[in-house]
């Protein structure tokens, strides 16, 4: 027997245990997209890519979270985002959806408690984007339970530090209209990056210098040894280049900036962020520059890689896997970035590993 | 089996459509070539004369802003786009580091190798433009000595992405396929419709936008080649390059060729070579017009071509997440 009837059938039986994600044995990877109608998806997609299950989403999505232990993820919607879907990855299936409370906007990013109870939503309120944290109980389908401010304007990505219930959260510094997206304080925004107690309090915030601050901390990817990777996105003039990844280690900020020549190529925009175990390495996307930038972990630049509007990057098993807005599916190690999978679809801003 | 292999070696190693041969072989490998030989002419000069050095300089100039919008390839390594024509440059940086070269005065510095190696603020046309427009002219021997260094250094990387295309990355883009770069047919039109769109908003919104500012602050310093008087010819040169460029791509665009027709005859109707009239209400008003007109061709373009090549861009690039 197959093993995919196999599960099948174990899932169709009403005795069934509890399934954790190795049970699931699929997939590896959510990714929002668009399909060649104009339909917004979600899809599960296997190590080497292929889709396993594809869902339908209300409006465009953007980023996902996956429970430590139950094989489930939440996909949030793009932000202002009105919705925030729980999906059983092991039966490909929707179980639940959230609604964020009056007032409030889902902004793209969520994560969960190291045991797996309570679900972090990052969110702002509407008029004004002051960041706030929900707080959801993955025990109790998912009811609202709380509130935290998020430290900063307009929060983006979130993560939770290894081997602590502390938060780090990218506040982005943007004021947004609630309705087009419009950005509303560039002259005076002040992003950070704040780490908050497992009680919501407020126990660090960092900021970049002065005259980067023009430069929004959006998004985040973890490293083994306890710091943070940092992607921004400059709102400054375009053709001043800025760093567009830093390194958070306990509340200090270092940016890395590339060679004079490689400055440019990214048009001031970091749109996802990834750290490779395999390779030590970090990756940044640009899909305005149609580029990966790889960086070692402790900063030095490494290379660029060409790739028209690339923006999803996970570690994948050789490296990275990198999605783009023309549907490939490609593969960045040691060798270079090469497109492996063309689908007819348009790969939106993150690829999320499930891998935990 | 051996057919099947056969085929699927066919299938891959088939050419892509004629657009992108075409877009290839007639636009950018002869753009490329002349860059080259118009690069190469103004290096083989022996004099530091500005007078006989600069139609030489305005002729490579030209040759650059008919392939500058080919974004792709061998002018992106090495940084050589950022080298041969550093603008932009709101913080004057290629300025100071012209200047730094000077007051050193390192004859070690001008080797090829060595001068390659240099910011690429320094170097290039606008390094040229410089050196040929200062007023006063820079003098001395070391001044003719790093003109001639920045000339021959521009004519090396013209001859390297002429070469590259010819060697390697034109076959890149005709013959897509797995192990390539381009996976499809559809991601080489895509990159090649990328270029032309990247092209027309270049110059609405850095070689108008910039001296244009805001209606309260114009910035008429800030236009593109200002001291050689070429701010507005390279906007017309463009135009005239980026409107063969779609024809190669899509012979068959009415709408698309009929908004650049527009765009020239407004630009041709300007009587404005740097565009000083950013600072005066009426002037300022036919130099938004241009860059309205200019967007009105990437709207068309975009209706247009797009769905003529199958190739939609610029999901991510446009969203800003």
């Amino acid at each position: 027997m197959q093993r995919r009837s196999f599960l099948a059938s174990l899932l169709a039986a009403s005795t069934l245990p509890r399934l954790g994600w190795a049970d699931a044995g699929s997939p590896a990877f959510l990714a929002a997209a668009k399909d060649a109608t104009g339909a917004f998806v979600l899809h599960g997609l296997s190590a080497q890519g292929e889709t396993v299950f594809a869902l339908p989403l209300p409006a465009r999505g953007h980023a996902a979270t996956a429970h430590p232990t139950r094989p489930e993820a939440v996909a949030f919607a793009r932000r202002p985002g009105t919705y925030a879907l729980v999906i059983d990855c092991a039966r490909g299936t929707q179980v639940a959806r959230l609604t964020p409370p009056a007032g409030r906007q889902f902004n793209g990013h969520g994560t969960f408690s190291a045991d797996g109870a309570t679900l972090y939503t990052s969110e702002v309120e509407a008029e004004g984007s002051a960041g706030r944290i929900g707080l959801w109980d993955a025990t109790a389908n998912y009811a609202r339970i709380g509130e935290w401010a998020s430290g900063g304007i307009g929060p983006h990505d979130l993560k939770r530090l290894p081997l602590s219930d502390d938060l780090i959260i990218a506040n982005g510094g943007i004021q947004t209209d609630p309705t087009d997206r419009r950005k509303l304080n560039i002259a005076t925004m002040r992003p950070n990056l704040a780490r908050l107690s497992p009680g919501g309090e407020i126990l660090s915030q960092a900021e970049l210098p002065p005259d980067l601050a023009q430069n929004s901390i959006r998004h985040l990817a973890l490293l083994p040894d306890g710091r943070v990777a940092f992607a921004m996105q400059w709102e400054g003039d375009p053709a001043d280049p800025v760093p567009l990844l830093g390194l958070w280690d306990n509340g200090a900020l270092t940016l890395c900036p590339p060679p004079e020549t490689e400055a440019y190529v990214m048009q001031g925009y970091a749109g996802s962020i990834a750290h490779s175990p395999t390779l030590d390495a970090l990756a940044i996307t640009s899909p305005k520059g149609g580029a990966v930038q790889v960086f070692a972990t402790d900063g030095r630049f490494v290379a660029t890689h060409r790739r028209p509007d690339a923006c999803g990057v996970a570690a994948g098993p050789g490296g990275f896997i990198v999605t783009d807005g023309n549907g490939a599916i490609s593969t960045l190690d040691a060798a270079g970035l090469l497109p492996r999978r063309s689908t007819a679809l348009s790969w939106d801003n993150h690829l999320v590993a499930l891998a935990i | 089996m051996l057919l099947r292999l056969a085929l699927a070696t066919c299938l891959f190693a088939l050419p892509a459509r004629a657009d992108v041969a075409e877009a290839v072989s007639d636009h950018i490998l002869p753009g490329l070539a002349h860059f080259r030989d118009t690069t190469a002419t103004l290096a083989a000069s022996d004099s530091c004369d500005p007078a006989v050095l600069r139609p030489l300089y305005h002729q490579a100039f030209d040759a650059w802003i008919a392939v500058a919008h080919l974004r792709l390839g061998p002018v992106e390594e090495e940084g050589r786009a950022l080298a041969i024509a550093f603008w932009p440059d709101p913080k004057g940086l290629g300025a100071k580091a012209q200047a730094a070269l000077l007051k050193a005065a390192d004859p070690a510095i001008l080797a090829p190798d060595h001068f390659a190696e240099q910011s690429v603020a320094a170097r290039g046309l606008f390094g040229l433009e410089r050196l040929l427009y200062a007023d006063p002219a820079p003098s001395g021997d070391y001044a003719c000595a790093l003109t001639q260094a920045t000339a021959d250094d521009l004519a090396g990387m013209a001859e390297s992405v002429a070469q590259g295309w010819q060697d390697d990355f034109a076959a890149t883009l005709t013959q897509p396929g797995p192990g390539n770069r381009y996976l499809t047919e559809t991601e080489a039109r895509q990159a090649l419709l990328t270029a032309l769109i990247t092209g027309l908003e270049f110059n609405a919104d850095q070689r108008l936008g910039r001296p244009l500012g805001t209606f309260d602050r114009p910035r008429p310093e800030r236009a593109e080649a200002r001291a050689s008087g070429r701010s507005l010819r390279d906007v017309q040169l463009s135009l005239l390059a980026l409107r063969q460029f779609a024809l190669k791509l899509v012979p068959e665009a009415p709408q698309t060729q009929a908004a650049f027709d527009r765009a020239l005859s407004q630009a041709d109707a300007l009587q404005d070579p740097v565009f000083a009239g950013v600072s005066d209400p009426q002037a300022r008003l036919k130099l938004e017009i241009l860059a309205q007109d200019i967007r009105a061709i990437r709207d068309a373009a975009l209706a247009e071509l797009a769905p003529a090549l199958g190739a939609g861009i610029g999901f991510n690039a446009a969203d800003g997440d």
